[in-house]
């Protein structure tokens, strides 16, 4: 099953065309409205579609106090989309009140995976459903990490009963920033945990590999997403595109690629034995 | 040393938000940052983005993030107080007009977002004794937005839009109202008999008493049937 990202620019080409797709994602945030057309087109394509809710702006690591407010938004969202997967980020984006509208990192510690397993698990009653977490690009590495990241990312999943979004291209480009082997990364992940996979592009900035989402998805995290379908089966696939959008087709095109290689008989007899 | 996570969360915004030297992976949260909070205060004020320029927009949209940190992990909020720091920027001095053209912008982006909202129910009027209309009382949509300005904003709104080429008189003062009709944001200048009629009902006037301040029939007749049809009356509320 591969899905893309719904992007405003593609809201007309894509109810023109109607393509054949197994989801469509959306981040949640951008449907937070009380009412307008953005939300009536989500309901529009909601028909045709099956979709998956994404949220960017829980700030699911934060110190602060979980904003119910938000958390009810996306309550209220979900109950009127019923998607087929929600999921978040496992990273933080607010401190003290103040918003920084992206996605920070974590330091890797026992601390952190106490605080948002109490957190996810919060959100998921709060739902009533399970919820996606995902593993984010990072460019910044605490001196406080006591452990690996995919251990990390493991025991939050595991610990909390979520399962895992994974960002295929933020491994690869995690694995590039902080020397580390992406294979190894996807072999300390329990092959039941994860849910969803997302591909990607990214940006080379100052010797640093930057997950803009404003590129093609590169070969290296083509056979990396090809190592991830043999170890996770044949996962629900995500093709993000958030900047520098380009038309439909290009996607398309993206998506299909991923779909060819969902295909392979050997992943989905992967997915039969999942 | 080391530190418990909230004050490690502390320390890091603290550094994506300053403005020294710093290491090339923070440099990447600093841009990634900044280019989000441009981008949402682009969306939302194109038309002042594009009265001012590129690189004055940036920096004003810099300075406003500095000035009012976003509060809200929806990007979509942040910005509601670009009107009230663009009229005490000094250097937007030069465009006395240039706040209430991002008031009016604001407006459009709430109007957006606003509840969908109920249409008049014609059918149920036409069923209620005609005696009783004078007590009726009307909701404005929920979209509905009504700016005033010493300024021809929605002059100057309609000459910069994609296409026209920002020609515009802009000491003309004008009444705006913003409303949704079919799923978009619409805009149109209102006289000072309709800016009045929209503001009793609002204050939530009954019909009689919104009409005892004009006077002329016909025409309030017209206009509350304009307002109606429109979509800018919503449900009647007794």
């Amino acid at each position: 099953m591969v899905g893309i990202g719904l992007r405003a620019p593609h809201y007309a080409p894509l109810a023109h065309s109607r393509p054949p797709l197994g989801f469509l994602e959306v981040h949640s945030e951008n449907y937070f409205a009380a009412g307008g057309p953005a939300l009536a087109w989500l309901e529009r394509f909601r028909r045709d579609y099956e979709l998956s809710l994404h949220g960017v702006g829980l700030s699911l690591g934060s110190s602060d106090p979980l904003d119910e407010r938000h958390l009810a938004k996306l309550a209220a969202l979900v109950e009127r989309t019923q998607p087929m997967l929600v999921s978040e980020h496992l990273c933080w984006s607010s401190i003290g009140g103040r918003h920084a509208n992206d996605l920070l990192p974590l330091p890797f510690t026992e601390e952190a995976i106490g605080h948002v397993v109490a957190r996810v698990q919060r959100v998921q009653e709060r739902l009533a459903r399970a919820i996606l977490v995902e593993n984010v690009s990072s460019y910044h590495a605490f001196a406080e990490s006591t452990l690996p990241e995919e251990r990390f990312v493991a025991e939050v999943v595991r610990r909390a009963g979520c399962r895992l979004l994974l960002d295929v291209n933020n491994v690869y480009v995690n694995a590039r920033n902080h020397g580390f082997d992406p294979s190894a990364y996807l072999e300390a992940l329990d092959p039941a945990s994860v849910g969803e996979i997302h591909l990607g592009g990214h940006t080379q900035c100052d010797g640093m590999l930057v997950d803009t989402h404003g590129a093609p998805v590169c070969e290296a995290v083509w056979s990396l997403y090809e190592e991830a379908l043999r170890r996770f089966g044949r996962q629900p696939t995500l093709v993000e595109w958030d900047t520098d959008i380009p038309a439909l087709d290009v996607l398309l095109g993206e998506a299909e690629r991923a779909r060819a290689m969902q295909m392979v008989p050997a992943h989905q007899a992967m997915e039969a034995t999942a | 040393m080391s530190r418990a996570l909230a004050p490690l969360q502390r320390d890091f915004l603290a550094g994506v938000e300053g403005d020294g030297p710093c290491a090339p992976g923070l440099e990447v949260y600093r841009r990634g940052v900044l280019e989000n909070r441009i981008g949402a205060l682009g969306a939302a004020y194109p038309v002042v983005r594009r009265l001012v320029g590129e690189s004055f927009f940036r920096e004003a949209a810099a300075r406003y993030a500095r000035a009012h940190p976003s509060i809200s992990g929806d990007l979509n909020e942040f910005g509601d107080r670009m009107a009230a720091f663009l009229a005490a920027y000094p250097h937007a001095a030069a465009l006395p007009y240039l706040a209430d053209v991002a008031r009016l912008e604001w407006a459009v982006h709430e109007s957006l977002r606003a509840e969908d909202g109920v249409p008049v129910d014609f059918a149920g009027l036409a069923g209620r004794d005609p005696d009783h209309y004078a007590a009726l009382r009307f909701a404005l949509a929920p979209s509905v937005r009504c700016i005033a300005s010493l300024h021809a904003i929605h002059a100057l709104w309609c000459a910069n839009q994609p296409g026209r080429d920002g020609t515009a008189c802009h000491d003309v003062p004008e009444r705006v109202l913003v409303w949704r009709r079919a799923g978009a944001v619409e805009m149109r200048v209102l006289d000072a008999g309709e800016w009045e009629f929209l503001d009793a009902v609002a204050r939530g006037e009954t019909l009689g008493a919104c009409h005892e301040h004009f006077g002329d029939d016909l025409r309030f007749a017209g206009m509350l049937a304009r307002h109606a049809l429109d979509g800018v009356l919503g449900a009647v509320a007794e």
